[in-house]
């Protein structure tokens, strides 16, 4: 999977779990900052993105992810490079 | 001013040698403990406790039964079972008292002899008369508690009568007791707000002097009874609610010895529990108690805590059985039909229950951040949570995880448990609800929102 599908698939989950356009979101917007993910949404999104991409995360790890950019990179790398 | 500088340690100190988790954390003593009679400075080592012969005595039907209705006599021979159970083969639970004027508390001992268990050893509570004594003696008890009130209080506006009458009439029933053979436990009442130098010396000094001859069996013993609970554990409080300084005159000017002492507390200022250890640390064999604390008025110190600080002092269990005390708060609660307070120690059903979520989350990470002792080993009663929306998600997935019995790697991560966590949520932000979330609600969540698990479970 590319790097781009992957942000694709990033966005339109976070964009889904939290009634927004896609085209709000951005690479740069942090969770809870931009968005306004409080700390339940932000594990539900975590959840969502399990299911998008079919794995289980370690949740220390998934939790330290703030932003879009980051759940990107995060998946990126579990799906590419592990 | 001494300058600490921090130690960056690679591992933590947990302080395992007073905090060991298998048990309840131990009470440990640096040195001797001073406190001034009479001018001048006396000693104690609280640390003879290790060696000397602490142990429990037990009132729950005498004195716990006075303030609650009374027991059934299969109730009572149930819990004396327990108790026995309870305090173990070496008699940390060593003696119960019981009252011997009904034909039910009568048949009562006959039942709880015919258990056959060595400890708790059975005694008697009588008035300070000697047609009360009949009865001590028809039952062949071999030792019993008599009411020796000690205050003016008592002897002046309860009996009407002299210090010099009350004295002699103690005395008499006492003789009595000696010449039939039973031993006599004197019960001196009210003695926090009695004239100590005035009466309670001289008192226990002619009762030592009565048995002085008698065999180490046959010598009189001495309760202390706090009746309203004044007497103070604090270092130097003035006489007479001293406790400190009344065991040290009974034993060092009317030579009490510890094992012919015995501290029996109350909780009307909330030091019940608290008195009672002081008792045992400052010299004191025997700590009076009633099971969860039940007694007159605010009660006695509980029987339960009473275990939890022996332990504590003594560094070991010594054949106790914390187990059964979770045993005896289901015979209460489903049984008796008493329900305990909450939030009671060791006891109670929120006793290691957290509602908040930091705290549950401290238990996920680690069980011992919020966790007094192995709870789960130790009383049968793993740590809790309970569901409101103040417990978070790391609450909820706990209560899952427990709920499914999955260890280790197998528990479910918060994420698996978000979306019962926004049922949770939605309950108090929606619906507007007040109460916490109960255990089968979140059951029926867990079965439609992890069907896969709750089948698992089923299966086991």
């Amino acid at each position: 999977m590319t790097r781009q599908e992957i942000a694709d698939r990033v966005i339109n989950t976070t964009a889904r779990e939290l009634k927004m356009n896609a085209s709000d979101i951005h690479e740069t917007d942090s969770f809870a900052e931009d968005l306004g993910a409080d700390s339940l949404k932000s594990i539900e999104l975590v959840a969502a993105f399990e299911e998008e991409f079919d794995l289980s995360v370690v949740e220390e790890d998934a939790l330290k992810v703030q932003s879009v950019a980051g759940a990107i990179e995060f998946f990126d790398s579990l799906i590419n490079h592990q | 001013m001494r300058s600490y500088e921090l130690q960056d340690v690679p591992q933590p100190n947990l302080i395992e040698s007073i905090f060991p988790y298998t048990l309840p954390p131990l009470i440990t003593f640096e040195g001797p403990i001073h406190e001034t009679i009479d001018g001048a400075e006396v000693e104690f080592d609280p640390r003879d406790v290790t060696t000397r012969d602490i142990h429990i005595t037990d009132t729950t039907f005498r004195d716990g039964q006075q303030a609650r209705p009374p027991y059934k006599k299969e109730q009572m021979v149930a819990l004396f079972e327990m108790m026995s159970r309870l305090g173990g083969p070496n008699g940390v639970i060593r003696q119960s008292e019981f009252f011997l004027y009904t034909k039910n508390d009568r048949d009562t001992i006959d039942a709880c002899r015919a258990l056959n268990v060595k400890f708790p050893e059975i005694t008697g509570w009588i008035r300070a008369n000697k047609a009360d004594f009949r009865l001590v003696k028809e039952m062949g008890l071999k030792e019993t508690g008599m009411l020796t009130s000690a205050s003016d209080y008592h002897i002046f506006h309860k009996q009407n009568q002299t210090r010099q009458q009350a004295m002699d009439q103690y005395i008499g029933v006492v003789e009595a007791a000696l010449e039939a053979g039973i031993r006599p436990r004197c019960h001196l009442e009210d003695v926090t707000r009695a004239d100590l130098p005035g009466f309670v010396f001289p008192f226990v000094q002619k009762l030592e002097r009565l048995t002085e001859n008698q065999p180490d069996n046959m010598k009189v013993k001495i309760r202390l009874c706090d009746t309203m609970g004044f007497g103070l554990s604090y270092p130097n409080a003035a006489e007479p609610r001293s406790i400190p300084k009344l065991i040290w005159r009974l034993r060092n000017e009317c030579g009490i010895a510890p094992d012919r002492l015995e501290w029996h507390g109350h909780n009307d200022f909330h030091k019940v529990h608290i008195n009672g250890a002081t008792a045992w640390i400052y010299g004191l064999n025997a700590l009076n108690t009633t099971l969860f604390g039940f007694g007159e008025r605010c009660g006695n110190p509980p029987l339960e805590g009473a275990v939890m600080e022996y332990i504590a002092l003594k560094g070991g269990l010594n054949g106790i059985d914390l187990r059964v005390v979770t045993e005896m708060v289901d015979y209460f609660e489903n049984v008796i039909g008493t329900h305990l307070a909450p939030n009671y120690p060791f006891v109670g059903k929120d006793f290691n229950t957290t509602r908040a979520g930091i705290h549950a989350g401290g238990l996920r990470k680690f069980e011992q951040i919020y966790n007094i002792f192995d709870t789960t080993a130790l009383l049968n009663r793993p740590p809790r949570v309970s569901i409101t929306d103040k417990s978070g998600t790391d609450g909820v997935a706990l209560w899952v995880n427990e709920f499914l019995g999955l260890k280790g790697d197998e528990r479910l991560s918060v994420m698996k448990v978000a979306k019962i966590q926004r049922w949770v949520m939605d309950q108090y932000e929606i619906e507007g609800r007040m109460s916490s979330i109960t255990d089968q609600e979140l059951e029926e969540q867990v079965k439609v929102t992890l069907p896969e698990y709750y089948e698992k479970r089923r299966a086991k």
